[in-house]
C-alpha cells in the first residue's frame, strides 16, 4: 500500500531512476564528447599502477606448436612501405656516446633471441607468434646510452612514430625482431626489421622500423596512434 | 527468532547496500556500453566480418574513447562491487542464497517460500557474475602479467578454441547474463516485496 504521506517522492524517486537509466542508454551521443576528458583524468593513475604491475623480469612464454599463425591480423596505419634489405639502415642517435647506422648484417651478429609470446592487439583480438631478432636492449648498448636516456623515440619507414618508456624497451623480450614463426619476417609483418614485446599492445609494436633516439624526456609527440587518443603506456 | 530476524519485505535495506546499488547500476550501464563501443573494434563472434553493436548501445564514440570510459570506470567498478561483496559477507550473510534455498526449491509448495528462495538465488547469482566479470576483465587487460590468469581460461582448446577467445566470449557473456537476472530481479523483488522492497533497495 502507498504511503499517503509522500505519494509524490516515491514516484519520483522511481521515474528518476528508470528515467536516468534509459537516458543514459539514449544519451550515449552526449557522453561521447566526455571520453577524452574522462580518459585525461583516469589515464595517468592507470598508467603508473601498469608500470608498477610491469616488472623487469622475463615473462613465461609459450611454446612454438601453439603459434597461431591464421589469428595474427594485418594493421598499418599507411599501407606498406617498400625498402630494398640492401639499403636498410637503422639509425641509433639521441643521448648515446657512438650514434649509429646498423645494416642487417650488424642486427644478424648480435645474439639472437626467439620468444613465443601472444601479441594483442587494441582492437580485442591476439594471436601467439613466435618473433626472433636480437634484443632492442643490445642494440641500444652498441650504441653507448647515456643514463640521461629515460625516453626511447620509434621512427618507421611508413612515418609511422611511437615512443616507449625506457624500461619497457629494455625489457629482456623486447625485440628488433627479423624473423616470424621460424621465417623471414614478411614484408606486412614490418620487414625487414620491427619491434616485437610481450609487455606492450600491438599498436606500440611499430612495424619497418628505421630509426631509435634515446631522448631524456617525452616531446609533443607521443605516437602515431597516442596523439589521436590512444592511451600512451599501453602495458599488458 | 522471529523477532530479531527482519522478513526481506519489510524495512529498508541499510544504507549502504541501497548505495551500492544505485551506484552499481550506473557503473554498470556504463561499463556495458563502453564494453561494447570495444567489442565493435573487433566484434568477438566474425571478427573484422562481425556484426556490430547499434551506435545507440555503446558509450565513446570510437575504440579509445570506448576503452577510456571503460578504464576510467573499472577502478570505481572493481571498488564499489569488491566493497559490497565484502560487507555483504560479513553483516548479512544470512541474506545470500545457500543451499537450504535450493532445498526450498525443491520441496516447498507453498508460493512465497519457492519465490523468496528464487530471489535469493537471483541476486547471488548476480554478485557471482559481477565478480566473473572482473575476473574475465583483469585478465583482458593484464594477459602477460597475469598469464596464469589467461591460462584458466584454455579448457576450450581441445575443441579448437583458444584461451584468448574463451575469454573474450566469457567476458561479453557476463552482458546477457546480468540482463537476464536484472530482468529476474525486478520481477521477484516485485512480487517478494512490492513497490515497498523495489523502492528500499535504492532510495
Amino acid at each position: 500500500m502507498a504511503d499517503p504521506s509522500d505519494p509524490l517522492s516515491r514516484r519520483r524517486s522511481l521515474g528518476l531512476l528508470l528515467g536516468g537509466g534509459s537516458s543514459l542508454l539514449l544519451g550515449g551521443c552526449a557522453l561521447n564528447g566526455w571520453s577524452e576528458t574522462v580518459g585525461e583524468a583516469t589515464q595517468p593513475l592507470n598508467e603508473r599502477i601498469e608500470a608498477l604491475l610491469q616488472g623487469k623480469r622475463r615473462l613465461p612464454e609459450f611454446r612454438r606448436s601453439q603459434v597461431e599463425p591464421a589469428a595474427l591480423l594485418i594493421n598499418s596505419f599507411n599501407g606498406t612501405p617498400e625498402m630494398a634489405p640492401g639499403s636498410y639502415r637503422l639509425a641509433v642517435n639521441g643521448v648515446v656516446s657512438r650514434p649509429l647506422q646498423l645494416d642487417l648484417a650488424a642486427l644478424a651478429a648480435l645474439p639472437q633471441q626467439e620468444c613465443v609470446i601472444r601479441h594483442v592487439c587494441v582492437e580485442g583480438w591476439a594471436a601467439i607468434v613466435a618473433w626472433s631478432g636480437p634484443r632492442l636492449a643490445d642494440v641500444l648498448a652498441l650504441a653507448g646510452p647515456s643514463p640521461l636516456g629515460a625516453y626511447l623515440a620509434i621512427r618507421s619507414a611508413d612515418q609511422y612514430f611511437e615512443t616507449w618508456d625506457l624500461a619497457s624497451a629494455l625489457h629482456p623480450q623486447t625485440l628488433l625482431a627479423t624473423h616470424m614463426n621460424g621465417a623471414p619476417l614478411p614484408v606486412a609483418n614490418g620487414a625487414p626489421v620491427r619491434l616485437a614485446s610481450p609487455i606492450k599492445l600491438g599498436y606500440k609494436q611499430s612495424k619497418w622500423v628505421t630509426g631509435l633516439e634515446l631522448m631524456t624526456s617525452l616531446g609533443e609527440r607521443l605516437g602515431t596512434w597516442e596523439d589521436k587518443g590512444y592511451e600512451w603506456f599501453a602495458g599488458l | 527468532m522471529i523477532a530479531t530476524t527482519p522478513s526481506p519485505a519489510r524495512g529498508p535495506s541499510p544504507l549502504w547496500t541501497r548505495a551500492f546499488h544505485g551506484f552499481n547500476l550506473l557503473l554498470l550501464l556504463l561499463m556495458a556500453t563502453s564494453g561494447l563501443e570495444i567489442y565493435n573494434a573487433n566484434p568477438v563472434f566474425g571478427g573484422r566480418e562481425g556484426a556490430t553493436v547499434p551506435e545507440l548501445f555503446t558509450l565513446g564514440g570510437w575504440l579509445a574513447g570506448g576503452r577510456d570510459w571503460h578504464f576510467a570506470v573499472m577502478g570505481l567498478y572493481a571498488a564499489n562491487v569488491g566493497l559490497w561483496i565484502g560487507l555483504l559477507l560479513r553483516r548479512r550473510h544470512r541474506r545470500l542464497a545457500g543451499r537450504g534455498d535450493l532445498v526450498t526449491l525443491r520441496a516447498s509448495v507453498s508460493p512465497p517460500r519457492r519465490r523468496l528462495a528464487s530471489h535469493r538465488i537471483t541476486y547471488t547469482l548476480m554478485l557471482i557474475v559481477l565478480a566473473f566479470s572482473l575476473i574475465t576483465g583483469l585478465a583482458m587487460y593484464k594477459p602477460a602479467q597475469l598469464g596464469w590468469l589467461v591460462s584458466l581460461f584454455a579448457f576450450a582448446e581441445p575443441v579448437g578454441h583458444s584461451s584468448w577467445q574463451t575469454l573474450r566470449v566469457c567476458h561479453l557473456a557476463t552482458i546477457p547474463a546480468i540482463a537476464l537476472l536484472l530482468v529476474a530481479h525486478v520481477v521477484l523483488s516485485w512480487r517478494v516485496g512490492g513497490l515497498r522492497l523495489l523502492r528500499a533497495m535504492f532510495l
